[in-house]
């Protein structure tokens, strides 16, 4: 690409479909991940693990270890806290977690010691002759020992310094509680009494993100500074958290990313780093660490979570009652549980116009691998229980699902139970959307023999990560050519190639002379994560900024030249263009006269960073919990077979408001394969765990969607509600189109053979025995 | 440590192995063939896959010590105007990209067995390759567009 001007007819702005950058390059596999590193003299790690769910360290024995031929050095916890005391444990909302167990061990696959050793094959075989003996203490497997409090995963509770609202959380003690959100909002109990009520009991089970990249941390100390090389979605929040652990300033930690194969949430916050950068610093070594598959399943799940609850609506079909108990299964370390457990909980009544709400949703800690974020950031959970609900509640009064749903969902303007106005919001023209693509109101052929066809919708919301601050820095060469650096990682979701179109947008540029810098946190700026789908509105605002004040200041500098106001100045495709006399000055021109430098650089900066305002303590509710909102629905078509329980997906349709489409072909892909994704969770997925060990953590016994899991017919629809702030109306959509799947299908099955499920997956097995206990004939 | 040679997208290599080195190790370590990955490490998700004499082989599971002689194809080997290379970009078949190398030499094995299969062999022969993106619907489109430039050219 040599044109400074695109091609006429070729827009790479706001709303093209522009392919994605480097698309060559991926096809191909020259795109280069983090583990591409040549590693040619480094230490590689390996880790002994706990092999007790729950037990004292009475004693560890390393010295065969140590004296096997090949390896370096032998670090247990107790020699990490020796030099780092109380700042090993780190975690991004409680200080819990140790890269080493010290003095007690706490999930079966916790890392108790460390191996450095001069290939990957000797630091396993050492990790393998290290011996440690344990005093067992009571083991918690489950949400329902934690509760009964006999034994406890935590001495006390270690609230991070991050979140103020945990303060009072610190040095509690004799509970497995890490936090508790409650709302409460008219009487829901009294109200539930009148009219027709619903209630079930309901579990989403412990599942896995599998990115088929596997995580990989390399450190190494240079000229006194820590540098990591990480595959991460939170580069800015693994620097603070590496600096805080050994001490540094900040400006001594350096981070850097490259695009991630993958990730949906378990490639964030504390992974592999703390330990890595533990080993580099006391070790002054280059130190490698690339996870088994069957330790990345150890190092984060999503959350299984239980929900207890009912809904009730009045004769006229109004809703009037919600109660709902959430117990989320957040393993050994709280992690960032104690945020999902109160962003899913003030949801977890759904999307709709609901007078009296009582939601009590706790964080709860067990002996088991920690739970994390994962695409919906528990909200799937709590929506597999609202839309099953009514759902039901619809059929209890003999109404139809979504014409059930239609009539008591948000709209515009309206403010939810848990307080807040929505805005760009579009429930009801998701809902239309896909009941009208799947056909939902003609005629529906139930099918004959062993099959049996059935219609499904559910519709889905989630509040935006909020508060969070982005930054971006911008470029111009005086090629005119630009350089953007921002903090946000491509991990598939096409953020290299969406930011320079926002660019291109404001600028008139072509968007392929526009280059995203890989995150590297001595050149990129601060932001805060790139999760919970918040980049597009929240990077894209700065983005959007910056690219402003450049346009501003091209037309200072053009102003500056003409001798005069910058009155009839604007910025054009070809350059600043004076309206009133016709001139031209070239961006090239510009730059280059005013440094007086071919190849000088203008560069501009922006801030863009939201607030909220904290739940109230009594009420759980805030009028502003959130910056924006995600609002989705799905509908389903399947059959399943009666003799064997297998569910056939012959066409789905996922819709989701985006406020503005970016880049639709984008949009679609995050629609689709988010639904693809969520297909595992409704019909298939599940992490099992016997006394506390994780028994298929290995892609033979995990299973996982493949090619021919596709339904039939696979439909994603954009929905654009402008956001009033977000970058040319836009907002995200990473996580939009998973949430409702799961309950989509369940209600398509319930329409299909008639019994209602409510425990996740789906699997043949569960569908036959539910068909078996209702007797439906087979 | 065993010598043996290997003749990767027609280039030849003498590389010393153990004799417990995997295909996918020294593919990767010894000949800088970064597209070779590992997603599993027991055979089940495809992106180790290579080409042996055309043939798909896990490199994950393979000793490199039994492939002395062989000629490999690796996907970053594959010209940039290879029919399933351009069908792949055209078709917008990746969203992070890391399994797609892996789906293309599928699709190269597939189209040189049959030229002209149709959507059921597709996903019968893309079946053990994982995209946990789920771009499966951008791939097989990609694969049907290959096989017809294969058939035009």
């Amino acid at each position: 690409m040599t044109q400074t001007t695109p091609e006429p007819g070729v827009d790479t702005g706001v709303g093209s479909r522009r392919s994605r950058v480097g698309a060559a390059g991926k096809v191909l596999g020259q795109l280069r991940h983090v583990a591409d590193r040549p590693h040619g003299g480094c230490a590689h790690v390996a880790v002994h693990r706990s092999t007790r769910p729950h037990a004292r360290i009475t004693s560890i024995d390393v010295s065969e270890a140590a004296a096997l031929d090949g390896v370096e050095g032998v670090v247990t916890g107790a020699d990490l806290y020796k030099v780092l005391g109380d700042r090993m444990f780190t975690g991004p909302a409680f200080s819990d977690q140790p890269p080493l167990a010290v003095d007690r061990v706490r999930y079966v696959g916790e890392p108790v010691v460390a191996v450095l050793a001069r290939d990957v094959a000797t630091a396993r075989e050492a990790a393998e002759l290290v011996y440690v003996e344990y005093e067992d203490l009571e083991p918690i497997y489950d949400v329902a020992d934690a509760l009964a409090e006999r034994a406890f995963v935590h001495d006390a509770l270690r609230p991070s310094v991050v979140f103020g609202d945990l303060r009072h959380l610190s040095g509690k003690t004799e509970t497995n509680i890490a936090y508790q959100y409650n709302l409460k909002l008219g009487d829901p109990e009294s109200a539930a009494t009148q009219g027709t009520s619903v209630g079930f009991e309901f579990w989403a089970p412990p599942v896995h993100h599998v990115p088929i990249e596997l995580p990989a941390t390399i450190g190494w100390v240079e000229a006194d500074r820590l540098e990591l090389y990480s595959t991460t979605q939170t580069p800015s929040y693994v620097r603070q958290s590496v600096a805080d652990m050994l001490g540094l300033p900040l400006s001594h930690v350096r981070i850097r990313v490259a695009p991630l194969g993958g990730s949906f949430g378990s490639k964030m916050y504390d992974r592999l780093e703390p330990l890595i950068a533990a080993l580099a610093w006391l070790h002054r070594r280059e130190v490698r660490m690339v996870a088994s598959r069957e330790e990345a399943f150890l190092l984060t799940t999503r959350h299984g979570a239980g929900v207890i609850s009912s809904m009730s609506a009045d004769a006229d079909g109004n809703l009037t009652s919600a109660i709902a108990d959430v117990r989320y299964d957040t393993g050994a370390y709280a992690d960032v549980g104690p945020r999902i457990t109160a962003k899913s909980g003030m949801i977890a009544a759904g999307p709709y116009k609901i007078p009296n709400v009582a939601i009590r949703s706790r964080c709860i800690y067990t002996n088991k691998p920690s739970a994390g974020p994962f695409r919906g950031f528990g909200v799937p959970q709590v929506t597999w229980s609202h839309e099953t609900l009514i759902d039901e509640l619809a059929r209890a009064r003999g109404e139809d699902p979504a014409g059930f749903r239609r009539r008591n969902l948000l709209r515009e303007g309206d403010e939810s139970y848990m307080g807040t106005v929505m805005h760009s919001a579009d429930f009801v023209g998701c809902l239309d959307a896909v009941t009208e693509a799947i056909g939902w109101d003609k005629p529906l052929d139930r099918g004959s023999g062993r099959w049996r066809r059935g219609r499904g919708v559910a519709v889905g919301i989630k509040a935006v990560l909020t508060p969070t601050v982005a930054n971006a820095v911008l470029q111009l060469n005086q090629d005119g050519s630009a350089t953007l650096m921002i903090s946000t990682v491509d991990m598939g979701q096409g953020s290299d190639t969406i930011m320079p179109q926002i660019v291109a947008e404001v600028l008139s540029m072509d968007a392929e002379r526009i280059r995203v810098v890989a995150v590297d946190t001595d050149v990129t700026p601060y932001d805060t994560i790139t999760a919970g789908s918040r980049s597009t509105y929240h990077t894209g605002n700065a983005v959007r900024g910056v690219a402003e004040r450049m346009r501003e200041r091209l037309v200072d500098l053009a102003a500056k030249r003409a001798g005069g106001s910058s009155r009839d100045l604007k910025l054009t495709a070809d350059g600043v263009l004076n309206t009133a006399s016709g001139e031209v000055y070239r961006i090239s021109e510009l730059i280059h006269e005013h440094f007086g430098a071919r190849g000088a650089t203008l560069t501009e900066e922006f801030n863009y960073t939201t607030s909220w305002q904290p739940y109230d303590k009594e009420t759980g509710r805030s009028a502003k919990a959130t910056e924006h909102w995600f609002a989705g629905a799905v509908a389903v078509q399947l059959l399943v077979d009666r003799w064997t329980g297998r569910v056939r997906v012959e066409h789905l349709v996922v819709a989701g408001d985006v406020g503005r489409a970016i880049n639709p072909t984008l949009v679609e892909q995050q629609l689709a394969g988010s639904a693809i994704m969520g297909l595992g969770h409704a019909l298939f997925d599940e992490l099992v765990f016997d006394q506390g060990q994780m028994l298929n953590s290995t892609l033979l016994d995990y299973q996982l969607p493949s090619v021919k899991d596709l339904p039939g017919k696979l439909t994603p629809i954009i929905i654009e509600s402008p956001h009033a702030t977000g970058p040319f109306g836009a907002k995200g959509v990473g996580e939009t189109g998973i949430i409702p799947i799961a309950p989509a299908v369940a209600n398509a099955v319930r329409d299909a053979v008639g019994v209602r499920i409510t425990r996740l997956p789906l699997s043949p097995e569960r569908v036959l025995q539910a068909m078996d206990e209702a007797g439906v004939e087979k | 440590m065993k010598l043996i040679q290997l003749t990767v997208n027609g280039r030849r290599y003498d590389v010393p192995v153990d004799d417990d080195e995997l295909l996918l190790d020294v593919l990767r370590d010894k000949i800088g063939a970064y597209s070779v990955r590992e997603g599993c490490g027991v055979g089940a998700c495809g992106a180790c896959t290579v080409l042996v004499g055309g043939t798909s082989v896990s490199s994950c599971l393979a000793r490199a010590v039994r492939y002395d002689g062989a000629e490999l194809t690796t996907a970053d080997g594959l010209p940039e105007d290879d029919a399933v290379v351009t069908a792949f970009v055209e078709s917008r078949a990746m969203q992070c990209g890391y399994c797609i190398p892996g789906f293309v030499l599928m699709a190269h094995e597939l189209l040189a067995e049959n030229p002209q299969p149709d959507r059921e062999q597709i996903v019968a022969h893309l079946e053990g390759n994982i995209c946990r993106c789920g771009t499966y619907q951008e791939i097989c489109r990609a694969v049907e567009v290959a096989a017809e430039r294969r058939a035009r050219a």
